[in-house]
């Protein structure tokens, strides 16, 4: 049963990885990169590791790459990439960088003992046993991650904000300026409006 | 697996079956209530009391034409209800509805719930994550702007509301000090948890309908704004699709609020699954309730509620939790 669902996973986890690089639109893409996510955690269970499986779902699938698919999707409606995109510089040094991991994973695969089974005791990989050790040994590296992944999240507000004013929405127009203001703004933007109906009528006219 | 496989197969098949039927009658139930909430009668044509209005529905969607739009991504397009819909099903599927039941008449004994793991509450969550890109599939690869809008307004909604959702529930895992829904409910023996987590349970209860896409947050299909929001381009049984996994979701997020804030599956006299079903209608009802009474917020004011109310309570509700466990 463990084999099937490895194979199974592993066999989802390689090919979605292909797709994520092999695809041409970006959306597509992204999606691929979700399922290669998904067969991972699926890897994960077989590892006793439930609690990091399911973190693993919720905060990249349920959250990371809802903001990708958001980008994108934003971005533009079909932004496939043609063949005269790809530039030569761009082809050898992902050659390169793909070398470098295939070095780097033989190093470690070779370099650790894989020979024998680790065995695991029964709370290994709960919420709980993961819990105590984030607050005992691991302590410090949690907390300079959280403060990190804090001024990561300012960081974000002040580049979003980009320095504009905010538009304010009816409620705080009415708060700020009174009654007076948004009676003005209505009053401009219906005159807009009219300007372009006459516009439009008159062309119809000729 | 608590059961071996074959009877967990058959607990899955039992309960998607009756999770739809569940869903077909409560559709009836909504439509009613709605009806009388505004002085008229609701469904009452098709059999004894408009009983067979569900089934009269889905002959009709069956028998729509099924179009794809010209511009629409095909696969992403066809396969979007689908995602939706099966993330809806599989996050039901760790409710408990008990504990240990014997079979009358034979010493059988099986487990009332399909599976009980350390990370049940998690493992929803991931599944209720997922589903969301049903919405943003559907409305990205309809081509249309009413659709690609309407799946970001859901995206943003769901992505904002889970913050506070999460946090409000976090209250009730410390008290329990468990992720597993069985243990959850077995610990509210003696006291329901809506008592001790009540700030937590108020913002649960706002969060779940944001996240269940039902009035007053349902932005992401406002009418007047965005036409049917992701599913515009959607008709016949993909729509369908689309309904049931929202309603499904409403049901998922009132089974959640029965297990964790009302005792799951426990209650006198009756048995496990009568008390959770009973529960889940209870909490159905109060949504239905809201839909008749409350007008849809604007975009802007479900932000503000996510953010500036709820985020702050739920926090500070975690907070007390946390210094009460410790320190009492």
């Amino acid at each position: 049963m463990d084999l099937v669902v490895f194979f199974i996973a592993s066999v989802c986890a390689i090919a979605s990885a292909i797709a994520v690089v092999a695809q041409k639109n970006p959306f597509v893409s992204a999606l691929a990169l979700l399922a290669n996510l998904a067969s991972l955690a699926a890897l994960m269970l077989l590892l006793e590791a439930q609690f990091v499986a399911a973190a693993q779902i919720i905060v990249y699938a349920g959250a990371v790459m809802v903001m990708f698919l958001f980008v994108i999707a934003y971005v533009g409606p079909r932004g496939e990439i043609g063949p005269g995109a790809r530039k030569p510089w761009l082809v050898a040094l992902s050659v390169v960088a793909a070398l470098l991991i295939t070095v780097e994973i033989i190093v470690v695969v070779v370099g650790a003992s894989l020979g024998e089974v680790a065995s695991v005791d029964g709370d290994y990989g709960s919420p709980a046993a993961i819990g105590k050790a984030l607050v005992t040994h691991y302590l410090l590296a949690f907390e300079v991650v959280s403060v990190i992944l804090f001024m990561a999240a300012i960081a974000g507000v002040v580049f979003g904000a980009g320095g504009r004013p905010v538009r304010l929405s009816t409620d705080q127009v009415l708060a700020k300026e009174g009654e007076s203001a948004v009676a003005r703004r209505r009053e401009a933007s219906r005159a807009a409006l009219e300007a372009a109906r006459d516009s439009t009528t008159g062309e119809s006219a000729r | 697996m608590v059961d071996g496989v074959i009877l967990t197969i058959i607990k899955s098949l039992v309960l998607a079956s009756v999770l739809m039927g569940f869903f077909a009658y409560m559709t009836w139930v909504e439509r009613k209530l709605i009806g009388r909430f505004q002085a008229r009668y609701g469904p009452n044509r098709v059999g004894p009391y408009g009983l067979m209005q569900p089934i009269a529905d889905l002959g009709k969607m069956l028998q729509k034409e099924n179009m794809i739009p010209e511009m629409a991504h095909r696969k992403l397009y066809i396969a979007a209800p689908f995602i939706a819909m099966t993330c809806a099903i599989g996050a039901f599927g760790l409710m408990p509805f008990g504990n240990v039941a014997t079979i009358p008449g034979t010493d059988w004994t099986i487990h009332l719930y399909i599976a009980n793991t350390s990370v049940s509450l998690l493992v929803v969550a991931a599944i209720g994550s997922l589903g969301f890109y049903g919405l943003m599939i559907g409305g990205w690869a309809s081509s249309s702007k009413y659709a690609l809008l309407g799946g970001m307004r859901a995206i943003a909604q769901l992505v904002s509301y889970e913050v506070a959702f999460t946090l409000a529930v976090i209250g009730v895992i410390i008290q329990a000090s468990s992720l597993s829904f069985v243990t959850i409910s077995n610990a509210q023996e003696h006291l329901w948890y809506i008592i001790p987590q009540f700030l937590g349970f108020l913002v649960f209860f706002v969060a779940a309908v944001a996240e269940s896409n039902r009035p007053p947050f349902d932005l992401t299909e406002a009418d007047g704004e965005v036409v049917a929001g992701y599913h515009t381009e959607y008709g016949g049984m993909r729509y369908a699709m689309f309904a049931a996994a929202e309603f499904i979701n409403a049901i998922t997020l009132s089974a959640l609020g029965a297990v964790l804030f009302l005792g799951g599956p426990s209650g006198p006299f009756l048995p496990g699954p009568i008390w959770m079903i009973l529960k889940i209608g209870a909490f159905l009802f109060v949504l239905i309730w809201i839909r008749a009474t409350l007008p849809r917020v604007r975009f802007d004011q479900l932000m503000k509620i996510g953010w500036k109310v709820l985020l702050p309570v739920a926090t500070l509700n975690l907070l007390l939790t946390a210094v009460a466990v410790v320190y009492l």
